[in-house]
């Protein structure tokens, strides 16, 4: 029984109907490199796709983990796109306003990036920092190790035409 | 030209419908028709004779019965005009039954309208009948059996047991194919070569074989029945009839060593070699690859049988009937680099486990590590390795992977008790007779089961890690086993690519050789007296390849057991003074029956009549002898004669499906409207656009064409080349300002009796809203007047 049969078709349609011919074998969780964090893992989110079980399909963390590295879509025997239904999940949570965990750090880092074309590390650690203390308290602490290596830019650095980048940007958001 | 016609009651199931008298003193007023009669049962005996007897009074030429489909008694009627002394092609009928009487049950009046018309388009065609006599050719009695795998193997015997002489061609230096080197095999777990090598034996001494090993086939020509084959043995380098196989004397002086491709690489072989010691024929085998010349094996050998001088030899021979059992290669598993094969020695292949696991193999039977030769404590089976995998190209089963595993693990698991063995499947098949069980007993011995498709394989110190999803749990795991065994899929043979060539096979989406029909048709292939067995079209176990041995042997015999062969008269031909040497049609004929030579030549034992060509000649050249252009022109002109409904439908049907599915609608009673004229022809593809012009020049509303569905033609390809033609059709009707529309073409399988209602319903409907043929016409000129 599917559960919302339109939910499902419209990630069919964003993801592709070849993900119907799905045999749970598991390649593309074994494959992920963050798979291990992930639950559902992909393949089960997958299977929640199929029976139409949008509640499940929607609100979990696996949708917000993924690298879009590829791994399960080039090892996917049956030429699934287990990407793209991340993808398209990612895409209708998002319609259903649904954010992710890490909705405000994303938010700053295409803030920055509009702004100056590229991440300038210290304000970003700064404003985050303020916005959401909890979660940057969190990598504090890599931080703190990175710094005396030299691995944490200090100046902030600009491209040479940011407004062009604005308006690759202000494109995509379209 | 004297015809008689005879419109059958059928009981009840025609006149009960339509108006029998009114058809018959209709018939009577068609040109030609000397006698007209209404008959309660015409296939009856008394039906039978009264046309017999009317053929004596009136010297009837031809025959017209209007009664059931032909499907059903053209031969029965055939056979009695020819007790009368006609030839029995002089018969047409008219399908008032199936296609009539019974499709249009409540509109009587319409349906019996519909009748005179079908009988009038019989008579129409009746008067260009010619008498055809079924020609008889000679055949050789000879077969050829291209492969010595145990399918070649099964179908040589039988047919040389039952007196027929057998050509059993085989590429490698010994026949008995993949199965020889196997272990033990399922589901007996009987020893594979204890069982094969009395029946190779007994193909190297049988009377009626000829065995041609280490050899290959260049060429054939001819068709069914006389196949003149040429082919090359390649030089072993021995003197086959002084060799004793003893190899021990040249093998023991031969410096040189490589790895045996009959152990998959894992044990060695000298350049002078046996391929193993039931080899057949037992004769040495000098590897010019690998053979440095230096001479020692000449010295040694006390038979003086080494030949380094020796020549390829050319063979001719004559045959019959082809059987083509080229057989199956193993899945490239470096191809699967994710699994690590090729790079960490303890990854090995299915193939590998089963030389380990013989006890004539490199290891005397021991499964070890080759990494470091010591024997293996835990075992992962990887299944589905370059099977059901859509980033290889392979998407289907290889079928016989899962039993290979589950007997491997058991194998394992008696030797060595105490070896923990895990199969990690997508899904486990075990369909066949005592499969289940055979499972079931793998289970008992204690053999885990993990449902994952293992993602990668990674080594560690030494150690293998398989990183999977055990689906039944969620869990991403990653485990250690000491060797990794993978399941590789089976492929089509890519050494029979020239065989399928030569012969003209056509291949499955999956590269194995297709066959006539995927399930009615299993060992035939679409080219006559070729059959093709075992993993040639497509992975299967010993028995399924034994059993198509088997019956490839007996529908050869069939065949050729007569030593004549009687040839339907359905052949297409060429007016040579017309034929302007295109050679389109040497390019259309899905028989390869037109030869190239100039003017075009078709050879008509191995036409099979479906007319594509003769749609195709841009000259009209080509003709048929059965369903003649001119007998298809005169059943147009003579549905368009009279226009007693709107919209007329001229359809033209394939004799296989959708002739079929509309026989079918009949026997089922579907109704659907009386609009559509019906001509049976053998394959979409014979519909000549002149047709479809004529139909529609004479006042045709529309023009339906009907074909076996895509991929189901029984030409191959007839319906994709009458999609074309339509195609093109639809544009030029379009650039004469008609409506495209008027011509339709559908697909129905013989059993969619259902579907082909459904469409001419849809089509009468269609043309209903274009209004008659050439209200375009008036359309376009109003608008341009104003």
């Amino acid at each position: 029984m599917v559960e919302d049969t339109e939910f499902r078709e419209q990630v069919l349609r964003r993801a592709g109907s070849e993900v119907l011919t799905c045999i749970q074998c598991g390649t593309c969780s074994s494959s992920c490199p963050t798979a291990h964090l992930m639950h559902p893992s992909i393949r089960q989110l997958v299977k929640l796709v199929l029976e139409g079980r949008k509640d499940e399909a929607l609100n979990n963390r696996t949708i917000w983990l993924c690298t879009s590295c590829l791994l399960c879509t080039v090892r996917c025997p049956r030429g699934i796109r287990p990407k793209s239904v991340v993808a398209a999940l990612k895409d209708l949570a998002e319609k259903e306003g649904i954010r992710s965990p890490d909705a405000a750090y994303e938010e700053l880092f295409l803030k920055q990036i509009r702004d100056y074309g590229r991440i300038a590390e210290l304000p970003m650690t700064a404003k985050f920092l303020l916005s959401s203390p909890g979660s940057a308290l969190q990598s504090m602490e890599m931080g703190l190790e990175m710094a005396p290596k030299g691995k944490i830019a200090l100046e902030i650095d600009r491209v040479k035409r940011p407004e062009e980048v604005k308006k690759i940007i202000e494109e995509l958001g379209k | 030209m004297p015809i008689g016609v005879y419109v059958c009651h059928c009981g009840l199931n025609i006149a009960g419908v339509l108006d029998m008298d009114e058809l018959k003193r209709y018939a009577e007023t068609l040109p030609d028709v000397a006698v007209a009669r209404d008959l309660p049962f015409s296939c009856s005996d008394i039906g039978q004779e009264q046309i017999q007897k009317d053929v004596a009074e009136f010297k009837l030429d031809r025959v017209v019965v209007a009664a059931c489909s032909p499907r059903l008694h053209e031969p029965t009627f055939r056979r009695a005009i020819a007790k009368a002394g006609l030839n029995p092609y002089m018969l047409e009928m008219a399908n008032i039954r199936e296609q009539c009487s019974w499709v249009h049950m409540d509109r009587p009046a319409q349906a019996t309208q519909k009748a005179r018309d079908l009988i009038r388009m019989a008579v129409a065609k009746a008067a260009l009948l010619r008498p055809l006599e079924r020609e008889t050719v000679p055949v050789s009695q000879e077969v050829l059996v291209i492969g010595g795998g145990v399918a070649g193997i099964a179908a040589a015997l039988d047919l040389a047991d039952a007196g027929m002489h057998v050509y059993l061609v085989e590429r490698r230096p010994t026949i008995g194919g993949y199965m020889a080197l196997l272990t033990d095999v399922f589901p007996t777990n009987d020893c594979s070569i204890c069982v094969l090598a009395p029946k190779m034996s007994e193909v190297f001494n049988h009377p009626n074989i000829t065995l041609i090993s280490y050899a290959e086939i260049l060429n054939v020509e001819g068709s069914v029945g006389n196949f003149m084959v040429q082919g090359q043995k390649r030089a072993r380098y021995i003197d086959e009839k002084l060799c004793k196989g003893c190899i021990d004397q040249c093998a023991s002086v031969c410096p040189v060593e490589v790895p045996s491709e009959y152990d998959f690489g894992i044990g060695k072989r000298k350049a002078i070699y046996v391929p193993y010691p039931q080899a057949v024929p037992l004769v040495a085998c000098v590897d010019p690859k690998a053979c440095i010349g230096c001479g020692r094996c000449v010295e040694a050998c006390q038979a003086d049988a080494v030949k380094l001088e020796q020549e390829p030899e050319e063979f001719k021979f004559n045959v019959g009937a082809i059987i083509v059992a080229t057989g199956w290669q193993p899945f490239d598993a470096t191809r699967k680099e994710e699994y690590g094969y090729g790079r960490y020695r303890d990854v090995i292949t299915s193939l590998q486990l089963e030389r380990l696991l013989n006890a004539a193999g490199p290891t005397k039977g021991e499964v070890v590590r080759p990494s470091s030769g010591q024997i293996a404590r835990s075992i992962a089976f990887l299944q589905c390795v370059g099977s059901r995998d859509a980033t290889v190209g392979n998407i289907y089963c290889s079928r016989i992977c899962c039993m290979a595993s589950l007997k491997n693990a058991q194998l394992v698991k008696e030797k060595y008790p105490d070896t923990d063995i895990t199969i990690y499947y997508i899904d486990l098949r075990a369909g066949g007779e005592g499969y289940e069980e055979f499972y079931v007993r793998a289970q008992k011995l204690g053999i885990n089961f993990v449902r994952a498709r293992v993602s990668r394989i990674e080594q560690e110190d030494g150690d293998l890690y398989l990183i999977f999803e055990d689906t039944n749990t969620g869990e991403v795991k990653r485990v250690k086993h000491d060797l990794a065994v993978l399941s590789i899929g089976l492929e089509p043979d890519r050494s029979a690519d020239v065989i399928g060539n030569i012969l003209g096979l056509s291949r499955r989406p999956d590269r194995f050789f297709e066959i006539a029909h995927p399930k009615m048709r299993p060992v035939e292939a679409h080219i006559d007296g070729v059959f093709i067995a075992g993993c040639a079209s497509g992975p299967k176990e010993i028995q399924t390849s034994i059993a198509q041995g088997s019956a490839a042997a007996a529908k050869a015999f069939k065949l050729l057991q007569k030593g004549e062969l009687e040839l339907e008269p359905t052949s297409a031909f060429v007016d040579r003074d017309k034929c302007i040497q295109c050679k389109l049609c040497v390019d259309i004929c899905p028989k390869k029956a037109i030869a190239v030579e100039s003017p075009a030549y078709v050879d008509e034992a191995a036409c099979k009549g479906c007319g594509s060509c003769a749609a195709s000649c841009p000259v009209n050249a080509i003709d048929m002898r059965l369903f003649s252009d001119a007998q298809i022109m005169a059943q147009v002109r003579a549905a368009t004669e009279k226009k007693d409904e709107f919209p007329l439908i001229v359809a033209f049907l394939c004799n296989w499906c959708s002739y079929g599915a509309a026989d079918l609608a009949g026997t089922s009673r579907i109704q659907y409207p009386t609009n559509a004229r019906n001509i049976r022809v053998m394959c979409a593809g014979r519909v000549d656009p002149d047709f479809v012009l004529e139909a529609l020049r004479r006042g045709a509303d529309g023009v339906l064409i009907a074909g076996c569905r895509i991929g189901e033609c029984h030409y191959v390809s007839g319906n994709d080349q009458a999609l074309q033609r339509v195609n093109v059709l639809k544009e030029v009707l379009g650039k004469i300002g008609l409506d495209p529309g008027r011509v339709k073409i559908i697909w129905c399988a013989a059993s969619e009796g259902e579907i082909f209602a459904r469409q001419l319903k849809r089509f009468v409907d269609e043309l209903k809203e274009m209004g008659p043929i050439g209200t375009e016409l008036r359309a376009g000129e109003a608008q341009e007047a104003t």
